[in-house]
């Protein structure tokens, strides 16, 4: 009876939804309820004796602890004959001390459930420790055997060497990769960031000799920071990692000389052959504001209209109206003396030439127009409900904190953060597109040489690199060869 | 503790102590959540977490490549695809504009048994998500031209992957003979030809027989209020009729036990490798467990033994992975090897034989089964520590043949295993007649 009744029930339903109009409230969105803001978890900082400081998020819920190790001398620190050093010298730590081998370090991490991995940018080495909370000791010991006491040994020097060639090796497959590379690479000419694109050849050369003397310049408590999120509060993350690294040693480091390099005003186009690449990946950029300046703001949400999203101008425009691309974004990145833009878009082939012009056209037209209201509330909303969905994690949250911690930005970019996004306006919008996006952005092509060098040889001229970033050849309009 | 009867409230809690003794505190972790389920059959799990304020939400479908039909596969993924085509009041791709616009992260996957819809937004947001789900669950807009797009779309994604992975064929290859029969053995992407003929009625059919309230679960994980969000779900969720029953899954009947190996020619791959498996029991019964836990002694972290073995020591591989895999009703333990050249494939496999002959002969040391135990603890505990992960994580055990009534016990089950339960597994499982192995050659 029960059976029956339930089944009569949705066939007049069934009929109803037929012959009847559909619900209201499936017309249209519902309306959201009001924003609420995140109560963010308060930063807690302190200095050791030794001028190593200790950061603690407090995060009870969570059965982790998430810590990172910033060292504040990245890619930028080393010398010009040795691009690749602070990268190689940070993935050396976990390789052995003289009394505890690479094998052992791995052992110990793996038992306290952990993973242990290692970052370098052009400003900072980080080491992320993500482990069980009950193994704070443990993961503390293990840090400061590999911080106080790494071996370098010649035999892991030479392990690491071969492992980075091959995964260096194995990036060139992407020519996302190659394109971003090859247009930092030309940006950053020969301020010390270039430090940071070493191709895989560029490894061989470095000696335990080398990396003894970066570690021993650069690898010091007042040059570091350690940021631990998870159940445990500032007072007991300062005395237990006092106790772990109360005998590594102050030195004094000289200031790193970073100007910010001068941004690109005239026509560059770059070409890298990939060959057998189906699509073509074009990367267009230029140099920005560094990364504490206020621009930030403007920048982010300028970035979102432009490229940010599917919804922004450049994918509406590539794929949805032309249908020229599979993809394309913009991206804005920040470092301590400068920041970049980067447009990138998979194209097909043919498309290459269109593809460009039609990039250069946004980037003119959202520096000679104002952003609609509409597109200005949408980018800042995206924004804006983004930031708690990014620390979530709290592997993300760690990494998060420390980068701030690193670059003296705690307060504008965590507890003002949404408040300095609210109060970017079209304006402010307009005046950043001006200054940033009117210069002359560096084209970079990455593509197979057969399929895309004959509709290139249009432009005036195009320098043809090789995936190491040596110029090869430049073409110039009318002239053979 | 837990009961299967509508807005029961289950707490979950676990213990850091848990299986690895040298832990200096005793922290716990809980959560809880609670379900219940609507008129139209759509089973609902809720877990409240006010951490930050936002939502997590999965409409997880009983619906995967296991239920295509021979000459229809790819029909899973294709729909999956097509679900952000547009509905009737959701226009095409506003599904992605809608929630990226508030700052959320929409995507979906496929597996061979479940298709996932998930998004996670502003915590203010939750009502247009379900708006959105039960939008394209009641009245999704199918026709001919948007399976057309929808085909050549899939089928650039499958030149796409291929050309980025030069072993996918073969991998492809080797899930046919590991799996012979057609229902697991078959590939979530499709067979091109297939594909191409499928026509707009057959992915109308499929998606009235799977994506039904009665064949779904919906989960929200995060910072909302309990009754508001019942409410919700109800308004946007109870009115859609329940559809009709998916036909029942019939397991096919066990492979023959026979040691199968066979070689696979490629001109695109880089390098000679191999893939080689093992049937093993099924996901979820009681050797299972075992086997997890020689998942993590043979595979996880740096210092598991096939990577250390066959990479750092005796260098015949350039690299090593593998690990269980689940098909449903299915489970094998997977491996893939790249190596030099054909000899250095030779002495991999043998090096591989002569690990598990070890497991099968001495016990794992209890340091070593520590380790791996908190490996699996720290996996585990991930996929429920974040609104995200949690959602998808009780999506998928509602449909696991334990369902959500087992998940108490999970970790502790995971972590009563013994040395010995797993010397004996391992010879039960790791066997060469439950072995299959697929040569990749240089063509």
């Amino acid at each position: 009876m029960k059976i029956t009744l339930r089944i009569m029930f949705w066939i007049l339903l069934g009929l109803g939804s037929g012959l009847a109009q559909q619900e209201r409230f499936r017309k249209s969105p519902p309306i959201p309820e009001p924003l609420l803001r995140p109560e963010l978890p308060k930063i807690e900082a302190m200095r050791l004796q030794n001028g190593l400081v200790v950061a603690v998020v407090p995060r009870p819920d969570q059965p982790f602890i998430s810590l990172e190790l910033v060292i504040l001398a990245g890619e930028s620190r080393s010398p010009r004959r040795l691009p690749g050093l602070a990268s190689f010298t940070a993935e050396m730590l976990s390789r052995g001390t003289p009394l505890v081998s690479a094998a052992d370090l791995e052992e110990r991490i793996d038992a306290i459930g952990g993973d242990f991995s290692t970052t370098t940018t052009p400003d900072f080495s980080r080491f992320s420790f993500h482990f069980l909370s009950g193994f704070l000791d443990q993961a503390l010991g293990i840090l400061s055997l590999m911080v106080l006491q790494p071996d370098f040994s010649n035999r892991e020097v030479a392990a690491l060497i071969r492992t980075k060639f091959y995964d260096l090796k194995q990036k060139l497959r992407d020519p996302e990769f190659v394109g971003r590379r090859q247009l930092l690479r030309v940006l950053f000419n020969d301020h010390p960031y270039l430090q940071f694109l070493y191709s895989e050849d560029v490894i061989k050369n470095l000696t335990r000799k080398d990396i003894q003397g970066f570690y021993e310049s650069y690898y010091r408590p007042n040059n570091a920071l350690i940021v631990l999120a998870g159940n445990l509060d500032l007072g007991i993350a300062a005395r237990r990692v006092s106790h772990f690294f109360n005998l590594w040693q102050m030195k004094d480091i000289a200031e790193a000389l970073l100007p910010s390099p001068p941004a690109n005003t005239v026509d560059r186009f770059c070409f890298v052959d990939l060959p057998q690449a189906k699509e073509a990946t074009l990367v267009l950029g230029n140099l920005i504001s560094p990364l504490a300046e206020p621009d930030y703001y403007p920048l982010g949400v300028l970035n979102q209209v432009l490229g940010g999203t599917p919804f922004s101008r450049l994918f509406m425009n590539l794929r949805e109206a032309k249908q020229y691309a599979y993809s394309a974004f913009s991206q804005v990145g920040f470092f301590r003396a400068c920041g970049y833009y980067a447009v990138t878009a998979q194209v097909i082939p043919p498309a290459s030439g269109p593809s460009i012009r039609e990039i250069k056209r946004e980037l003119e037209r959202i520096s000679r127009e104002k952003v609609s209201n509409f597109e200005l509330e949408q980018a800042k909303s995206y924004l804006i409900g983004q930031f708690p969905i990014r620390i979530a994690r709290l592997d993300e949250l760690s990494r998060q904190v420390s980068e701030l911690l690193a670059f003296s930005v705690v307060d504008s970019r965590w507890s003002r953060f949404l408040e300095n996004i609210t109060q970017v306006d079209a304006d402010m919008i307009f005046e950043v597109a001006q200054k940033y996006l009117l210069p002359k952005p560096v084209v970079v092509i990455v593509g197979d040489k057969d399929m895309l060098l004959d509709q290139l040889r249009e432009l005036d001229r195009l320098e043809v690199y090789d995936l190491k970033g040596v110029l090869l050849y430049t073409l110039i309009k009318g002239v053979e060869g | 503790m837990l009961k299967n009867r509508s807005g029961a409230w289950v707490l979950i809690l676990f213990f850091a102590s848990l299986g690895s003794s040298a832990a200096q505190e005793e922290p716990g972790f809980s959560f809880s959540f609670t379900r219940f389920t609507l008129k139209n059959g759509l089973e609902v799990i809720l877990s409240a977490d006010e951490t930050l304020p936002l939502v997590s939400v999965v409409l997880a479908y009983q619906a995967g490549s296991i239920h295509e039909q021979p000459g229809k596969t790819g029909l899973a993924l294709l729909l999956e695809n097509m679900m952000f085509m547009g509905s009737l009041n959701v226009g095409p791709m506003q599904h992605i504009g809608y929630i990226n616009r508030v700052g959320g992260e929409p995507n979906a996957s496929t597996s061979e048994d479940v298709t996932y819809f998930y998004q996670t937004v502003p915590a203010n947001q939750l009502a247009l998500v379900l708006w959105l789900e039960s939008d394209r669950m009641k009245a999704l807009e199918l026709d001919a031209s948007k399976a057309e797009r929808a085909k050549q779309s899939l089928i650039e994604e499958i030149t796409q992957r291929k050309a980025a992975e030069p072993y996918l064929d073969s991998l492809l290859a080797f899930d046919r003979l590991l799996y012979p029969d057609f229902a697991h053995g078959h590939s979530i992407l499709g067979r091109e030809e297939d594909i191409l003929g499928l026509e707009a009625e057959d992915i109308r059919a499929f998606y009235a027989t799977y994506y039904a309230p009665s064949n779904a679960v919906l989960v929200v994980v995060g910072d909302f209020d309990i009754d508001r969000t019942r409410e919700l779900v109800e308004k946007y969720f109870e009115t859609i009729a329940p559809g009709r029953k998916p036909p029942l899954f019939l397991p096919p009947r066990p492979p023959e036990k026979k040691e199968v190996v066979q070689a696979f020619q490629d001109s695109l791959v880089p390098s000679p490798a191999f893939h080689l498996g093992y049937r093993i029991a099924s996901p979820y019964s009681r050797d299972y467990y075992v086997l997890a836990v020689i998942d993590y002694l043979l595979f996880h972290g740096k210092s598991a033994r096939l990577y250390r073995k066959l990479v750092k020591r005796e260098g015949l591989a350039l690299f090593v992975s593998g690990g269980i895999e689940k098909r449903k009703d299915m489970a094998v333990l997977k491996l893939f090897a790249m190596n030099n050249n054909e000899t250095m494939v030779e002495l991999s496999q043998k090096s591989i034989l002569s690990e598990f002959n070890k497991l099968r002969t001495y016990e794992a040391s209890a340091e070593e089964l520590a380790k791996a135990k908190s490996l699996l603890k720290r996996d585990y505990l991930n996929r429920l520590a974040s609104p995200p992960e949690r959602a998808m994580f009780l999506a998928e055990m509602f449909f696991s043949p334990v369902g959500l009534d087992a998940l108490p016990d999970q970790l502790p089950k995971y972590m009563r295993i013994g040395p010995n339960e797993i010397r004996l597994a391992a010879g039960r499982y790791l066997t060469p007649e439950n072995s299959v192995i697929l040569n990749v050659k240089l063509k």
